[in-house]
């Protein structure tokens, strides 16, 4: 199939009532539920998931990807409005659009985000395109050894940067990992922690260890504590974000877009970090630098522009190599699996159609998040006023369905209130449930590509020295390793400083 | 950084990784007896495993005697009634599982709404009812008749 052949067969796939409205309900939800403090993006698209099982594969992951795109901008409104970011990626943009609602510029501050999330959105994008597609065609030579070094490499990132501590993410990602050995041993077909139970022989189920983690932990904080989520809205104010502002700002988004497009490129990096260092090198090269962090505009477009260029380029290592890049991304590759589609450079293959079908659709997102934003910034108040108190004993009756509704098994329910309770304790001790989702879901391609190697070499380690690939992910791993390593023992000796002083 | 937080995740690891390599992983793990080569055992990856969650914990622990006795850990403190809030839903959580065969979904999803509302201190008792009613009958209605799933419906009113 050539590459028009591809794109014409994409655009019949996208271009059906179904597709767009699915596109644009999940913008709208994304939006929605990325505005409302205590829900996140990736609680959205969680939740949104079970809905899928119903639709064709396009309309069902372009559903994921609109609720994904839509909850990353979401989440800055309540972050300019009322100082609480609805989701970890806009934490940035509190420190300028706070202010700048206190002066009675909220609705510019809005603005400003709004274009500024769409512009690296669509830069993001048109990254995924080009880049997706010849990354899969270096990746078709890997064998069983390079895909263990890959993902050996991505696990040990995403353990690292995901928490407070190299090690409590390693703890994470070991027990996802030891989570994912239930079942039947993938090579001899012998029990492995299942006792003989016939709910455990295929392993535990994706969605409910997913939900469990990332959805029931927020009932939980909110039973915890109530009245832990409530805050003041602030009006938007008269004014709105010009043309003028936005060129003035223009270098500032596409620096913040391509810092969030090879962040969001390597696995586990995620978008608050791309935020966070957008907007620290909006600050060293602005001419306005002194007004950072007092209600700058152009602070809100870098932290914007910096989270939202996340949310292309983090598809990249999932289309290409079947590696997830953050745990929104390890959902929709649930997505895929539910549908019989396995991501990785087989899929520009078998699958060219659908790759195809939601690059088109990503785009058309970008659009859509443009006209849907404009409209969600004013209906906010209304957003905000959900009691949450109503909300999630609703949310929890969703995910119930929700989790059912895969298997058709209550036992995939106690399962999902066992890993609920797991991940509000992970919380409470800041053990990052990032890297946990991510072994989960990686760890039998893990022990797969481990054991079809020692398969293929009769037992020698040394096949996983091969050649360049190996070796190169080999030390892709030692660096990071010895990086975050570094970086721990630095705050540790500032503590100890602090302490002494 | 919490020297609290460090020393209960390492002390559980360290606990964990005994329980998989002394109990968890002889009576839970099965082996065929004629597998020739230890790494292509399925024992193998579990062993590395439980091996690599000892290493974490007791780094844990240690990183923990050498941090400074630093301020309290904000996520650990706790909530006036917070447990009790905590152990009650567990109790929902529990009789959800256990009743949704014998009442239904849809009932005894009304019921858990109910319940966790209740215990997240709604303020409006007629609109808790009307959506605690609405939620889990539009659910039902999305999931039983479009998605085509056989949501249970008990043994005491079945819907259409």
């Amino acid at each position: 199939m050539s590459l028009m052949d591809s794109f014409a067969a994409g655009l019949a796939l996208v271009w059906s009532l179904e597709s767009l409205l699915a596109l644009v309900g999940g913008v709208l939800v994304g939006v929605i539920a990325g505005a409302i403090p205590g829900m996140s993006a990736t609680m959205a698209v969680a939740l949104t998931l079970p809905f899928t099982f119903a639709m064709t594969p396009i309309t069902g992951i372009l559903l994921l990807v609109g609720v994904y795109k839509g909850g990353i901008f979401g989440g800055s409104i309540p972050a300019i409005l009322i100082k609480t970011p609805g989701t970890p990626a806009s934490s940035a943009t509190v420190l300028d659009g706070y202010p700048m609602a206190e002066k009675g510029q909220a609705g510019r501050a809005l603005g400003m985000a709004l274009w500024a999330s769409c512009t690296a959105d669509l830069i993001s994008n048109l990254a995924l395109i080009l880049f997706a597609g010849w990354l899969a065609s270096f990746a078709l030579s890997f064998g069983p050894p390079e895909f263990f070094t890959l993902i050996l490499f991505s696990l040990t990132i995403i353990a690292g940067v995901s928490g407070d501590s190299l090690l409590k993410g390693l703890i994470s990602a070991i027990m996802g990992l030891l989570l994912a050995t239930v079942g039947l041993d993938l090579v001899y077909g012998t029990n492995r922690f299942n006792f003989n139970d016939p709910n455990l022989m295929g392993g535990l189920n994706f969605i409910a260890v997913l939900i469990g983690l990332f959805a029931i932990p927020e009932i939980l904080t909110m039973v915890w504590n109530p009245k832990g989520q409530e805050g003041q809205a602030r009006g938007l104010g008269g004014g709105w974000v010009t043309w003028l502002d936005y060129r003035r700002c223009f270098k500032t988004i596409v620096r913040g877009s391509l810092i969030g497009v090879v962040l969001g490129s390597i696995p586990g990096i995620g978008a608050a970090p791309a935020a966070f260092l957008s907007y620290s090198e909006a600050r060293r090269k602005s001419k306005n630098r002194d007004n950072f962090g007092k209600g700058e505009i152009e602070g809100v477009a870098a932290s914007e522009s910096g989270n939202n260029g996340v949310a292309g380029a983090t598809l990249i290592p999932l289309l290409a190599l079947g590696v997830p890049g953050d745990v929104i991304t390890a959902i929709i590759i649930g997505a895929f699996m539910v549908h019989g589609l396995q991501p990785g450079p087989m899929m520009f293959v078998a699958n060219a159609d659908i790759i195809y079908g939601l690059f088109l659709g990503l785009i058309i997102s970008s659009i859509a998040l443009f006209f849907i934003g404009t409209v969600a910034i004013r209906g906010f108040r209304f957003v905000a006023d959900i009691p949450k108190a109503l909300l999630f004993p609703v949310v929890l009756v969703l995910c119930v369905y929700g989790v059912f509704a895969v298997n058709n098994n209550i036992f995939d329910i106690g399962v999902m209130f066992a890993m609920g309770w797991v991940g509000f304790m992970m919380l409470r001790f800041g053990v990052p449930a990032a890297p946990f989702l991510i072994a989960f879901i990686l760890g039998p391609l893990l022990e797969d590509n481990f054991r079809q190697s020692m398969l293929m070499s009769g037992g020698s380690p040394e096949i996983l020295f091969r050649g360049p690939i190996t070796w190169f992910f080999w030390g892709l791993t030692v660096l990071t390793v010895v990086a975050i390593a570094r970086a721990g023992l630095r705050v540790r000796s500032k503590l100890l400083e602090e302490k002494r002083t | 950084m919490s020297k609290q937080s460090f020393l209960c995740v390492g002390g559980a690891a360290l606990a964990g990784a005994a329980f998989l390599m002394l109990a968890g992983i002889p009576y839970g793990v099965s082996s065929p007896s004629n597998v020739r080569n230890i790494v292509l055992s399925p024992l193998f990856w579990p062993y590395v495993l439980a091996g690599i969650l000892a290493f974490g914990g007791a780094g844990l622990v240690l990183t923990a005697f050498r941090l400074p006795p630093g301020a309290r850990d904000e996520r650990l403190s706790d909530v006036p009634g917070g447990w009790a809030r905590l152990g009650a839903i567990a109790v929902i959580m529990l009789a959800y599982v256990m009743t949704i065969s014998t009442l239904g979904m849809v009932w005894t999803s009304i019921v858990a709404i109910v319940a966790v509302a209740f215990l997240m201190q709604a303020k409006r008792p007629l609109l808790t009812a009307v959506v605690a009613v609405a939620a889990p009958l539009l659910l039902y209605a999305f999931f039983a008749h479009v998605a085509g799933v056989g949501v249970p419906q008990g043994e005491l009113v079945r819907l259409p």
